[in-house]
């Protein structure tokens, strides 16, 4: 999934020596999860966190370096989504779901100019913003002329979004302290928006198997190539950070749980209206799921990753059949699974509070996934109903709620864990070839 | 999909036929001769959509516990493993009884699971070498492979060799989780302390999926 270039990328960024980093200030953020609010952790061990209260979204004021990598690659995975959301919007000759995408990616974009005036000052951040909305213009005329079959309409798209891509490589290498060659820029930039046009390529063929597949690597290149081109932009001290273990874990953890919020949207509106892409989009949530049992799996027990995946799996269940309700219109059917979703955060809350001994209180992380769930059927209501400003306002807190989330499921994850593992070095040696090995 | 969005509609069709048929018997008299529906008169219902038929995935794949190591470019095919836990002492890791097998930190990723599994092993015995007697001599781009106790095997590729004093064994780098497969393999290296009978170095493996 990782290009070579980023690759590259990731190297010089890690290698390059240069000054020293700026003092990490308390982030001034708003609490993402306010009406249930888990314990508040106190910041990361590696103070790149805080602990998980904070939304994707900056809140303005200064960001710890740690804060700004991890916003600036959940902010680019969101910014992916509703891309490819919104192109094939235009492709299904949509163009209701494609301008309210289109507003929704606005939002997103005043996001991610509130970050780098953060981080990078203001000049930077007013560069940004214009050249950003360029690409998501030339990314919009690129589908719109696939949708009507213009061929010259997508050549033109192309050249305006090639053209982009070359000032958006001078603004990443000119802000990256020396690490990144415009060479090295571009191709982070130009993978991002390939797997965009590709994705609707394939969107537009009606090949929605590899569509879905181009676009979740996209969305896994917003973490992969948004992690090198972040931390590009930070000092390598600062940068350090991003090589911490628990920045690790929280970024990985952001980046599994904002993909299950952004595949369930799209299966669930899908599957709403029965559309032809409902398959792909279900069997992609089910691989984020694999993912996640997955993660659980290996942080806890081989044990607990399987009841994570049966909990989880009911969850999912209930959602994409409260989906297929608002097809048939069964109000009887949404309201009984409705009162299902209910059990299922009791009963997960409970596990995950278990899990972690406690770190995460049970009743209110059912809270918090009480209101995950509702935002959910929230969205696909609007959705169903042609609201679709409504639908994208509600995914898109929906995603930004599920940040803050994954930070307390990190922190509490990363210190149950912590406790159970070695500390120190290892004694494996008697000194019978002591002559030998300290020759070396 | 397509496949069983015919059958579904085959039968719903077959469906709206019977429940249509069941009602004209009720609908006519009891003498008079069943019809066939009209099509036009009762329309079909629309088939069910696709996510009724949706099941979320539920089939957790367990990844084996890894059984043995080998690395052929320094001719290593080990015993057995030994799985180990931490010392109650002071909560290191747990070292293999047999100088001549390795171990696996049992509480940590198997291999080939997301996170770093930690294999060690002694560097010598008090007369002989033991059985990561040559980790020192790996290099970057060689291969390890694991074999699981299901008959599988992960093989990775060595992406540094470190050699560090204990006073400074990086622990977190070592096993702290995160989500990323990878491989410690660990032993002793560097000068001995014939007062402590101590190696005073680690060396750590360190390689990523091939």
């Amino acid at each position: 999934m990782l290009g070579a270039s980023l690759v590259a990328i990731a190297l010089v960024a890690g290698c390059v020596a240069g000054s020293g980093g700026k003092p990490a200030a308390a982030p001034a953020s708003r609490a993402a999860i306010e009406a249930a609010p888990l314990p508040s952790g106190s910041s990361g061990t590696d103070g790149s966190t805080d602990g998980g209260l904070a939304g994707a979204e900056p809140a303005g004021g200064p960001v710890t370096p740690g804060q700004f990598t991890l916003q600036f690659q959940a902010l680019l995975g969101q910014h992916t989504m509703l891309a490819a959301d919104m192109m094939r919007g235009r492709i299904r000759n949509d163009p209701d779901v494609a301008q309210a995408a289109n507003a929704a990616i606005g939002k997103n974009t005043d996001a991610l100019g509130k970050l780098f005036a953060a981080e990078l000052g203001t000049d930077a951040a007013q560069t940004f913003a214009p050249l950003w909305s360029g690409h998501v213009t030339g990314l919009f005329n690129y589908a719109r002329g696939l949708g009507a079959g213009d061929e010259t309409a997508m050549a033109q798209a192309k050249l305006q979004v090639t053209q982009i891509e070359d000032k958006l490589a001078d603004f990443f290498a000119g802000h990256s302290h020396g690490q990144l060659s415009k060479q090295q820029a571009f191709d982070g930039v130009a993978d991002h928006i390939n797997h965009l046009l590709d994705q609707a390529d394939q969107y537009a063929a009606r090949d929605y198997e590899k569509s879905d597949a181009t676009y979740r690597e996209g969305y896994a290149h917003a973490f992969t190539g948004g992690q090198a081109l972040g931390t590009a932009l930070l000092t390598p001290t600062q940068a350090k950070v991003t090589e911490t273990p628990s920045w690790r874990l929280r970024s990985a953890l952001t980046q599994l749980l904002g993909e299950h919020v952004e595949l369930v949207v799209g299966a669930l509106r899908s599957g709403a209206t029965d559309a032809p892409d409902f398959k792909a989009a279900a069997d992609s949530v089910n691989a984020n799921t694999t993912a996640l049992a997955g993660a659980v799996g290996t942080l806890f027990t081989p044990a607990a990753g399987h009841s994570f995946e049966q909990l989880w799996a009911d969850h999912i269940d209930l959602l994409v059949a409260y989906s297929a309700a608002l097809a048939k219109g069964d109000d009887a059917a949404k309201a009984q699974i409705t009162q299902g979703l209910n059990g299922f955060e009791a009963r997960l809350s409970a596990f995950l509070s278990t899990a972690t001994g406690k770190k995460l209180a049970s009743q209110q992380l059912a809270k918090a996934l009480n209101a995950h769930d509702s935002m959910l059927r929230q969205q696909v209501d609007a959705f169903v109903a042609k609201d679709y400003v409504t639908a994208h306002d509600v995914a898109y807190s929906t995603y930004q709620e599920m940040f803050g989330l994954s930070g307390q499921l990190a922190q509490a994850f990363g210190e149950t864990v912590a406790k159970r593992l070695p500390v120190g070095a290892a004694q494996t040696g008697l000194g019978g070839e002591a002559a030998i090995i300290g020759g070396r | 999909m397509r496949v069983r969005g015919l059958v579904s509609l085959a039968a719903e069709a077959v469906m709206a036929v019977t429940l249509t048929a069941c009602g004209s018997n009720a609908a006519g008299s009891a003498a008079a001769p069943a019809r066939a529906p009209d099509p036009a008169a009762a329309p079909a219902r629309a088939p069910d959509p696709a996510a009724d038929q949706f099941k979320s995935v539920r089939s957790y794949a367990t990844v084996a516990p890894p059984t043995r190591v080998r690395v052929p470019a320094i001719d290593l095919v080990t015993p057995p493993l030994e799985q180990l836990g931490r010392m109650a002492k002071d909560k290191s890791i747990a070292l293999p009884r047999d100088p001549l097998r390795a171990g696996w930190f049992k509480d940590g990723p198997r291999p080939g699971q997301p996170g770093p599994a930690v294999i060690i092993g002694h560097v010598d015995m008090s007369h002989a070498p033991a059985v990561f007697f040559r980790l020192r001599e790996m290099q970057p781009g060689q291969v390890v492979y694991v074999d699981r106790a299901d008959g599988s095997t992960e093989k990775f590729t060595v992406t540094k060799v470190r050699q560090v004093a204990k006073t400074d064994f990086p622990t977190q780098d070592v096993y702290a989780p995160d989500l990323q497969s990878s491989l410690r393999l660990i032993t002793c290296g560097g000068q001995f302390d014939h007062d402590a009978h101590n190696y005073l170095d680690n060396v750590i493996v360190f390689a990523s999926p091939a």
